[in-house]
């Protein structure tokens, strides 16, 4: 579904992404994990056109996507859930959910998919007139996934979502992106947390120094040696 | 007592229009981040073919209210292309030293190319001020707080109820999550700018046709004015915009009357410093200006 070749990005002169190939399955949960400083933020940002990659390419379903403005990319149906969730702090949570329609005209069915929302996040619904900056970092989070679905993207990818989150919340959040994925949403999810990640993704990245270092199923590397790697980056250790 | 009932009065009504230039400042400053020291001279420059019109065919005053937007819009639009859209995200002060070029420039345009200094403007009514038992309101001034509170109702419902509207608030929230959502950040910034330029060019026109005459300091002027009402205000504040405007209108009226002309300015950027040192956001304080790129401190 979403293909990146030999992507690279840089800040100034500084390499962030020197040359990175991988693929997010349609309908699959794909993750990409790796220690701060790995670039994975720098890719999703790539992907999602706010930075722009030197060379390389990012490819939807065949559709070259580097290169295009970012709303361009939203319309043909790539959705970020930013690091640190960045929601519209002085807007209120349904105004949020509106933001992330921006795109679409057909105004019953925004509506309809607004209901949707608050009916999978009940706590949405609860705090739907209230400044999303006065909602829990938790409740900015589901906010965030929901103003992402919004756009009814074909794929969802979603940066850290449990960055900064109580365990238990972490735990919600991730039986929220396997009941994405049960709905059939294809999703690329970039995380610290390799044990959760582990648990729902069915295809692995790992990424160090701006170079992916290793692509398999859960269960082909040892947990102990992922974590190790995804936290500290065991390249040079080793 | 009654003086002072008065001073309060005309004070409201000049406010009124010190209040729609720190709602255009406020607006560039709220979705771009940026000050545009350029926002005066750009209206005067709207102004300056507004009364060209009046002199030359002689135009009834809606032609005149018509071509001073226009004008104004026209030169908002060359300052955002020259000192803010080839700007890189992170330089709002390349944008705002280059915009003091700008206002320099248009300044001096007006100083050098126009043979005279002072310029008649069309008049907005000449009627014999109503009385209400002791107190004087002048039609004029009257004309001026209706269309300053129709037009910044306007604003207000063009930002809550629009999807245009949306799409600037978005942008004043966070710039970055803007784009995600797919709001084509660049278009509506120069909608931005032309929106602010629509209503600085009725505040300035209602401003020159109560003064009935124009010369090339009204740039600086309506800048001054504007910027001191929105810091009094609360920067990027619409509320805080509309009441920095009148307390600047009020206090000056007030100071005039009792200490004259040339102590009012002073008492205004006392008032300035006050509200700097007790309430540095400003009297409606409004959001803090967030770090807009805050992922950049990241991966």
């Amino acid at each position: 579904m979403l293909e990146i070749s030999d992507l690279v990005t840089a800040y100034g002169k500084i390499e962030a992404l020197k040359g990175v190939t991988l693929h997010a399955e349609a309908g699959r949960i794909t993750c990409l994990l790796g220690p701060n400083g790995a670039g994975k933020t720098t890719l999703m940002m790539s992907i999602a056109g706010i930075l722009q990659p030197l060379r390389g390419s990012v490819r939807l379903a065949g559709t070259e996507l580097r290169g295009l403005p970012p709303a361009r990319i939203v319309a043909q149906g790539v959705a970020l859930v930013p690091e640190n969730r960045l929601v519209f702090p002085q807007m209120s949570v349904r105004e949020n959910l509106l933001a992330g329609a921006y795109q679409r005209n057909d105004k019953a069915g925004v509506s309809a998919d607004v209901e949707r929302m608050y009916e999978r996040f009940p706590r949405l619904r609860e705090r739907r007139e209230q400044l999303a900056g006065t909602l829990s970092g938790g409740e900015q989070q589901m906010l965030a996934v929901a103003r992402a679905l919004m756009s009814r993207p074909r794929v969802l990818l979603m940066d850290e979502p449990s960055l900064g989150l109580a365990p238990l919340v972490v735990a919600e959040i991730f039986r929220i992106v396997a009941e994405l994925h049960r709905d059939g949403t294809t999703i690329f999810l970039v995380e610290q947390n390799a044990h959760m990640a582990l648990q729902v993704a069915h295809h692995f990245y790992l990424m160090e120094q701006g170079r992916v270092t290793f692509s398999g199923a859960p269960g082909q590397l040892a947990e102990d040696e992922v974590i190790q790697r995804a936290y500290l980056g065991a390249r040079e250790a080793g | 007592m009654i003086d002072f009932v008065q001073n309060t009065i005309d004070g409201v009504m000049t406010g009124s229009s010190y209040a729609l230039l720190a709602l255009g400042f406020t607006m560039i400053l709220g979705v771009m981040r940026r000050l545009n020291l350029s926002y005066g001279p750009s209206i005067m420059i709207g102004a300056y073919l507004g009364t060209l019109v009046y002199l030359q065919l002689s135009a009834s005053p809606i032609v005149v209210v018509a071509v001073t937007v226009a004008g104004a819009v026209l030169a908002g639009i060359y300052v955002e292309r020259l000192c803010f859209a080839p700007m890189a995200a992170g330089a709002g002060i390349a944008s705002m030293v280059s915009s003091f070029a700008i206002w320099m420039q248009l300044e001096q345009a007006a100083v050098l190319v126009l043979p005279r200094h002072t310029y008649p403007f069309p008049p907005l009514a000449t009627g014999a001020p109503l009385t209400f038992g002791p107190f004087l309101l002048r039609t004029d001034h009257l004309i001026m707080l209706t269309c300053a509170l129709a037009v910044s109702t306007g604003v207000q419902l063009l930002l809550y109820r629009s999807r245009f509207g949306l799409a600037l608030r978005a942008i004043i929230n966070n710039p970055v999550a803007a784009h995600l959502v797919g709001i084509n950040v660049r278009t509506a910034i120069v909608w931005a700018f032309v929106l602010a330029s629509v209503v600085g060019g009725i505040a300035g026109y209602l401003v020159l046709a109560t003064d009935q005459q124009i010369t090339p300091m009204f740039g600086m002027w309506a800048t001054f004015k504007g910027l001191i009402a929105m810091m009094i205000g609360g920067l990027g504040s619409i509320p805080g915009a509309i009441v920095g405007g009148l307390v600047l209108g009020v206090v000056e009226a007030h100071s005039q009357w009792y200490f004259g002309p040339q102590v009012r300015d002073l008492v205004a950027y006392g008032l300035l410093f006050a509200c700097l040192v007790l309430r540095p956001g400003g009297l409606l304080g409004g959001p803090p200006v967030r770090e807009p790129f805050p992922w950049r401190r990241g991966t």
